[in-house]
């Protein structure tokens, strides 16, 4: 692993390696349980006040169990499914396009030495460290100069920004632990082209990968101010409309919004698990 | 991982050229203003507007999104685009932002519900199409010298913007725990006295929280006369002494003692609802009543507003200079003065808005449909408002008075 690819990931590729290296899927499972647990738990209050309505101190559990909240976020006029499809493609379209720019910029920061490589880790890293609102202003200036702003291709080009930064970090660390000489042995053994990228580069690699876009797509689904100023506020996301409902003091609708927002995250982590566990029982059946 | 460059630059280029759409050639700012009615429409018809308002409320997202939007397609065949924000401030950056890019045609607002200082910033900075309210066919039905509709917070309309809805503050208690509530500022403050921990207020800058603070700057002033008028240094600085004292003497009798203040009008209502404080106030009374309804207050949720007076103010449309859809933003906020889409929004049922229109203009069976509307038992009644109301401070005199609490008070 390079100095580069010891930073950010080592917990990700620690993560890959560790399911990877797993003699049996029980301590997987109940890692990913446990995970499960955390990210939910402080979620069940959110839940609750999503069901009840008129819950006052004292008392302690709601008195009476009420739908009008999920009633009126899923009513057409709420703008609420639009706005969960509207988040969805973005974040999909954000996490494609950083996956494409930034899995190859990955590999070649971790397997080829070139001049001026040190410069660019410390501008693959800027993104992270300079103020995203800072950023986000300059860019809607210039996106509204080119007609992009307050548009969804604006939205997903300004979320590639912070999105970027981790695919590359994520893929530079896959690519570090990833020993090319397993394609030269597979070749060697007569594998085809296109059987060495079936059998041996991708499924070592997924894992990783998945990894990668994992956090490429959280990233980009929980953008707010980004969102915001480079979307004029004519591209409401879940973030956007949950914030318009926090700050008016609705628990009962800001509980169902934000139970809708997590759900695409959880379903990504419980995909991406899956992928690690698949790519652990493979490595249990080759071994 | 090769990736041909060719995908990757078609990939670009598309991204980049999806927006670019075309255009019909819009009405001119004078046609705007001078041009009949029925060419404003004509232009507008077949369009959309996108109509940029404060977002936190169900009941008016399904009543925006709903009849009125369902209305405007009948009626002009134009579709609204509801754009919901946190907060309205978003709204005017949105345009300085559009200004300082150099956008001056096609700007993301066509129409946004303002009122204050974010009519003040905007129109000071010549932002806002002018000269077209009055001429509005429904701008009839308005009192265009009443000076609580002339004067947006002290800065004179000047047909920037278009009247919508009439607001007056009130304070809400729950008749469950308050049999009484005391109905003067003075006894009002000695009520806080006497109740050390149940009350506070939210803190300016917080729109409600400064009107409160003003209230009990008029107050000390001895009456609203002491602070109306332009922006006096003098005056306010006579005025200041004695109401941010009585505000710093207020404070051990507070809720925490003072040593807090909820910072914005959602968690002064969350204490009221849970018992900790025994009032919350609104600039807009019929928050009680939507918030009995939607489970957010007590049943028990009742209203009063001081007997020696009463801020009152009101909130307009107003299209922004760059707006895409001018002509159709002007056709909407025709549609919103009409007594029909007036008469909808003012039933609590839909949201219970007061009306902006003079019930002396409308046909007798039209007011009559007015003062026949059902109140919600939590909004205090429109009359005892309207006996009580007083002018708003102009703009200079609020952000003076809130600089002063955050100074003084609030440190």
């Amino acid at each position: 692993m390079t100095a580069f690819g010891a930073a950010l990931p080592r917990r990700a590729g620690a993560l890959v390696r560790r399911a990877a290296a797993r003699p049996q899927g029980f301590a997987a499972r109940s890692a990913l349980a446990l995970l499960l647990v955390l990210l939910v738990a402080p979620f069940l209050p959110v839940v609750v006040w999503s069901v009840t309505r008129a819950w006052f101190y004292p008392a302690i559990v709601p008195q009476t169990l009420d739908l009008s909240a999920w009633t009126s976020v899923f009513s057409a006029t709420s703008g609420v499914p639009a706005a969960l499809g509207r988040s969805v493609l973005i974040a999909l379209s954000a996490t494609g396009l950083a996956m494409l720019f930034g899995v190859p910029a990955g590999r070649a920061l971790a397997l080829h030495r070139f001049p001026g490589r040190r410069l660019v880790e410390v501008l693959v890293l800027a993104p992270l460290v300079v103020p995203p609102l800072a950023v986000a202003m300059g860019l809607h200036a210039v996106f509204l100069k080119i007609g992009l702003a307050g548009t969804v291709p604006g939205v997903v080009l300004a979320h590639i920004i912070p999105t970027l930064p981790y695919v590359i970090l994520v893929s530079a660390s896959v690519f570090s632990a990833f020993d090319t000489g397993l394609e030269d042995q597979a070749r060697s053994l007569g594998a085809t082209p296109s059987q060495v990228l079936r059998h041996v580069t991708v499924p070592l690699l997924a894992p990783g990968l998945a990894v990668a876009a994992l956090f490429a797509f959280l990233v980009s689904w929980s953008q707010y101010g980004l969102t915001l100023l480079v979307g004029s506020g004519r591209v409401p996301t879940m973030p956007l409309i949950l914030m318009q409902f926090v700050t008016a003091g609705r628990q009962d609708v800001a509980g169902a919004i934000a139970v809708l927002t997590v759900l695409p995250g959880v379903l990504a982590l419980v995909l991406s698990a899956r992928i690690l566990a698949a790519a652990a029982a493979r490595e249990r059946t080759t071994s | 991982m090769p990736i041909p460059r060719r995908i990757v630059l078609g990939l670009l280029a598309g991204a980049l050229a999806l927006p670019v759409a075309a255009r019909a050639a819009p009405l001119s700012e004078d046609a705007l203003r001078t041009a009949p009615f029925e060419t404003i429409v004509e232009a507008a018809r077949g369009g959309t507007v996108n109509f940029f308002l404060w977002g936190g409320d169900d009941r008016i997202n399904a009543y925006v999104s709903g009849p009125l939007a369902e209305a405007l397609k009948a009626e002009y065949g134009i579709t609204l685009n509801r754009v919901g924000v946190a907060d309205t401030a978003e709204v005017v950056n949105q345009i300085l932002s559009e200004q300082e890019a150099g956008v001056t045609d096609g700007g993301a607002v066509d129409l946004v519900w303002i009122n204050g200082e974010n009519f003040r910033t905007l129109k000071t900075g010549g932002l806002l199409l002018c000269g077209y309210a009055e001429r509005l066919p429904n701008a009839r039905f308005v009192d265009w010298s009443d000076p609580s509709i002339a004067n947006d917070f002290g800065t004179p309309v000047d047909g920037c913007e278009v009247p919508w809805s009439k607001a007056r503050f009130a304070l809400a208690y729950d008749s469950a725990r308050t049999a009484e509530p005391p109905k003067t500022m003075a006894a009002f403050l000695d009520w806080v006295r006497a109740n050390p921990g149940r009350f506070t207020y939210a803190a300016p800058p917080d729109f409600n929280g400064s009107a409160f603070v003003r209230h009990v700057f008029m107050h000390a002033a001895g009456g609203a006369e002491a602070l109306s008028g332009p922006f006096d240094q003098a005056r306010f600085d006579a005025a200041a002494e004695k109401a941010y004292g009585l505000l710093d003497d207020l404070e051990p009798f507070l809720w925490r003692e003072g040593r807090t203040y909820p910072t914005d009008i959602a968690q002064l209502n969350q204490l009221f609802a849970n018992s900790e404080v025994d009032f919350t106030f609104n600039y807009e009374p019929t928050v009680f009543g939507a918030g009995v309804a939607d489970g957010r207050f007590p049943e028990t949720t009742r209203s009063f507003a001081f007997d020696d007076g009463t801020l009152a103010n009101t909130s307009y449309v107003a299209v922004p200079f760059n707006a895409a859809n001018k002509a159709a933003a002007l056709v909407l906020a025709n549609h919103l003065l009409s007594p029909a889409e007036q008469l909808r929004k003012a039933d609590p049922a839909v949201w219970g808005m007061a009306t902006a229109l003079d019930l002396d203009r409308l046909t007798p069976a039209e007011a009559e449909a007015f003062r026949a509307l059902p109140r919600h038992p939590a909004v205090i009644a429109d009359e005892d408002l309207a006996d009580r109301a007083m002018a708003e401070l102009s703009a200079d005199w609020l952000e003076a008075i809130e600089k002063g609490w955050i100074e003084r008070v609030g440190r």
